[in-house]
């Protein structure tokens, strides 16, 4: 059976198709279009899946969408009619934006893709985060977690999963909903610190580091707890719910002072900079305590020993750390996407178990389901432009990439299909030797011109990586995908400099030889050289891009930044010397 | 038309804060235009085009770099909350103006005669931008420095088109031309079909709703906080509600 599962419309919009309950491809639209957070209806991204296994869209048994257009249409509307009058400016904009594509998505897809609307499907948003967070896990049986911002009236949900030869279920038992909403509540700290929402969310839990969370009362007060153990939040204090234009109302200024110009720096050592970084420290805090309540209550419900965690929230690293720590859960996984785009992935697979009634296969547990870079394409074109360039074996090919970390030059690191989600989980790398904390003001400065407070990321070999961080029982799986963040030990903190955040933290990720073999051995041979086989890991990409795909994107990027040299496959591109460059340039822009 | 508008841009220009805001947007346009050039550099045979549209991306990068910091000390010397209440950007947002370019279609012919076109109308607004900022000494220096990156843009960007497309170099800049032309209409189109459609929603709004804003604030005081237990689902998928 041919399943393709989509999201659009909102953020991160992506294509996953299924082939007899296996995914054979699955990206992100952004990925393809070079739009970060790309939203349109993921055309490119379908098209590649269906290049992929060689099919037509008419070979397809089944299109499925994340979520159900017209309940979420309903939210919106009753939403408007609640806050009538206070609604009358965001209204039309509310409107007008629902009425243009959103609502009618069955014939959107039908006209793009030129196949019946019978084919089409819906699933619910929050039932695509909880099949993407269970059934792509090697679990059999979980409690479930599911939360962000809001679905469709949905903004957190909780139940169990079972999957095995008698069949699978989700079952969604209890529900919050709209406007009562973690993931809101976030993102208005996100937009009231001055970040973008819908991506900043990581920068208020890398600014929090920086801060005490000595306003967590106030914020208590924006979310007070219900008898239920529940959470509602405060109205007063918002405005999302009744506003396009601001999310945080006159009263939550009050609360928490003005907020801050976004185009201004955070300044740490100013009491304004103290200020945002305490703000973001109490939300923080406030979230940590709220999901770790209803995570123990969720297991003492259950019992089962392992929890799977969706939707947006599920990227708090240092979250689930916590409820890793404190929950009673033995193991929590959290998907490689357990945002929207990953629910293209769940509304595929909910369709093929649930509604088709397909057996249970297990999953690859891994997140390699995007295009593969093309190194002989890298090949010509540094060619063409006069660089040095090789192609050269894997054992030599490791050996002096381990020599250039290990002098402090930063590699670009393609390999292999490209991630699926937001994280560069070692296909689309930028690497570099994690010890001192100038490599991580390099990067910051010529390479990702980002924000000073933000951390950066290790990768170590799982055998490894009790020795140099703190890993509760459960931690090394969870650090699987890059969702918690742990404890660096603090005799290791001076020689990871680069990776250890303010607080002595780092939010790792953990291999083994099977999930990248090529990477898995660059990191045991820097290990022989070093003594520590840690390097610094982050995204392939330049502030406001997103993640690298091809080969061309990666020369890109490599060209426009400090990056020192660039490897896709077994093809090694250098920047030339600094006085040839100059040469160089000269005579090729005559 | 651009010296009709030169009293507005003086009238525009005149207020810091506004001012401030302003290079700010523009050194969001040119962030994006950077990365619409790297994009094109990416996707381009060519390897010349591939080296000067790099070196293109990096000079608007650059170019939002020095607007970002300019238009970030003028806002700081000039403290203000929040956004000024109105903002002209109608009048010429950076120097993609009325027109938003389209990378991945047509080849590197058509690109060429856009960027050609695009990159004059920008340097003749920052010209007279550099003007009606008065006395501000440092906005002058800042448009006068990205003037000279312009020139050399409008330069090589003409040069290549000859050499591309030899034959067809006035077709492509006539027709870029309409195309800008074609885009602004749409844009002005959709800009009052926008203001059309948001007053007949707020009419409906105040005429129609009210009945059922009354229904929907008596059922919320019916609903109960916390925690709502859900039926278990049929499993169809068919429906959109």
């Amino acid at each position: 059976m041919k399943i393709l599962g989509l999201s659009a419309f909102y953020h991160d919009s992506a294509a996953a198709l299924l082939i007899d309950g296996l995914p054979v491809a699955a990206v992100q639209e952004e990925r393809l279009s070079r739009r970060k957070n790309d939203a349109t209806f993921p055309l490119a991204a379908v098209e590649y899946c269906l290049d992929e296994a060689g099919l037509e869209p008419d070979d397809l048994d089944a299109i499925v969408f994340y979520e159900r257009p017209m309940l979420k249409f309903e939210r919106v509307l009753t939403t408007a009619l609640r806050t009538f009058p206070r609604s009358w400016r965001s209204f039309p904009h509310a409107m007008k934006n629902m009425l243009g594509e959103k609502a009618w998505v069955r014939g959107v897809i039908s006209s793009r893709l030129g196949v019946s609307g019978r084919k089409i499907l819906f699933t619910e948003h929050h039932q695509s985060h909880a099949a993407a967070a269970f059934l792509t896990m090697p679990t059999d049986r979980a409690a479930i977690l599911t939360a962000d911002g809001v679905g469709e009236w949905a903004t957190l949900t909780v139940g169990t999963g079972e999957r095995g030869p008698g069949g699978t279920s989700i079952n969604i038992d209890r529900e919050i909903r709209f406007p009562h909403s973690l993931g809101m509540l976030y993102s208005t700290f996100t937009a009231y610190l001055g970040f973008a929402v819908n991506e900043g969310e990581y920068k208020v839990m890398g600014l929090a580091s920086y801060g005490e969370p000595n306003m967590a009362d106030q914020v208590r007060r924006l979310i007070p707890r219900t008898a239920d153990g529940a959470f509602r939040l405060d109205l007063d204090y918002f405005e999302f719910h009744s506003s396009a234009k601001r999310s945080f109302s006159d009263r939550f200024v009050q609360l928490f002072g003005p907020p801050r110009n976004r185009y201004e720096p955070i300044d740490l050592a100013t009491a304004e900079g103290k200020r945002f970084a305490d703000c973001a420290a109490s939300v923080q805090l406030v979230l940590e305590d709220i999901l770790v309540d209803l995570t123990r209550d969720l297991h003492e419900r259950t019992r089962l020993p392992d929890l799977c965690l969706g939707g947006g929230v599920a990227l708090n690293g240092v979250a689930n750390a916590r409820i890793l720590r404190e929950s009673g859960f033995e193991r929590l996984f959290v998907p490689p996407a357990p945002g929207d785009a990953g629910c293209a992935l769940g509304a595929a697979l909910f369709a093929d178990r649930i509604h088709f009634g397909n057996p249970d296969r297990d999953f690859p547990d891994h997140p390699f389901w995007g295009p593969v870079p093309d190194d002989q394409a890298l090949a010509r074109i540094a060619g063409e432009d006069r660089f040095p360039v090789e192609t050269i074996e894997d054992e030599r090919l490791i050996e002096e990439t381990v020599a250039d970390l290990s002098s402090g030059r930063i590699v670009g690191w393609m390999e292999g299909r490209c991630e699926f989600g937001p994280r560069a989980l070692g296909h689309r790398s930028l690497l570099a030797a994690p010890h001192d904390s100038a490599t991580r003001d390099r990067l910051n400065r010529d390479i990702k011109y980002r924000e000073e407070f933000r951390p950066f990321a290790p990768i170590v070999p799982a055998e490894d990586a009790e020795t140099y961080f703190e890993l509760p029982p459960g931690g090394c799986r969870l650090a699987r995908f890059m969702s918690g963040v742990f404890p660096v030990r603090p005799e290791w903190r001076d020689r990871l400099a680069a990776i250890t955040h303010v607080d002595g933290t780092a939010r790792l990720q953990t291999i083994e030889r099977g999930f990248a073999p090529r990477l898995y051995d660059l990191l045991k041979a820097y290990g022989r050289a070093s003594g520590i086989p840690v390097l610094l890991n982050t995204s392939f990409n330049l502030a406001g891009e997103p993640i690298v795909c091809t080969a061309q994107e990666g020369y890109s990027t490599f060209r426009r930044s400090g990056v020192d040299l660039l490897i896709v496959g077994n093809t090694r591109v250098r920047k030339r010397a600094r006085a040839a460059a100059a040469a160089a340039q000269a005579e090729e822009l005559v | 038309m651009g010296s009709l508008l030169n009293p507005i841009q003086r009238w525009v220009w005149r207020d810091p804060v506004r001012r401030g805001h302003r290079l700010l947007r523009f050194a969001e346009v040119e962030a994006d235009g950077g990365r619409d050039l790297a994009r094109a550099a990416e996707l381009t045979a060519d390897p010349k085009l591939r080296r000067l549209y790099l070196r293109h991306a990096q000079d608007e990068q650059r170019h939002a770099e020095i607007f970002r910091r300019r238009g970030t000390e003028l806002l700081r010397a000039h403290r203000q909350e929040g956004e000024p209440a109105w903002q002209p950007d109608w009048l010429a947002p950076g120097e993609r103006g009325l027109d938003d370019v389209s990378v991945e279609a047509g080849g590197d012919g058509p690109l060429l005669a856009f960027l050609h076109l695009s990159e004059a109308a920008a340097a003749r607004g920052f010209v007279t931008y550099r003007e009606a900022v008065g006395d501000d000494r440092e906005t002058r220096i800042v448009f006068a420095t990205i003037l000279k990156d312009e020139e050399f843009h409008m330069t090589y960007t003409r040069h290549e088109l000859a050499r591309v497309s030899p034959r067809k170099q006035g077709w492509l800049l006539w027709k870029a031309r309409f195309g800008r032309l074609w885009k602004g209409y749409l844009r002005l189109a959709v800009a009052i079909a926008g203001v059309m459609g948001a007053v007949i929603l707020t009419l409906q709004y105040f005429i129609l709703l009210p009945p059922f804003a009354w229904g929907a604030k008596r059922a919320a005081k019916r609903e109960t906080e916390g925690w709502r237990s859900v039926a278990p689902k049929s499993g169809d998928l068919k429906a959109q509600y």
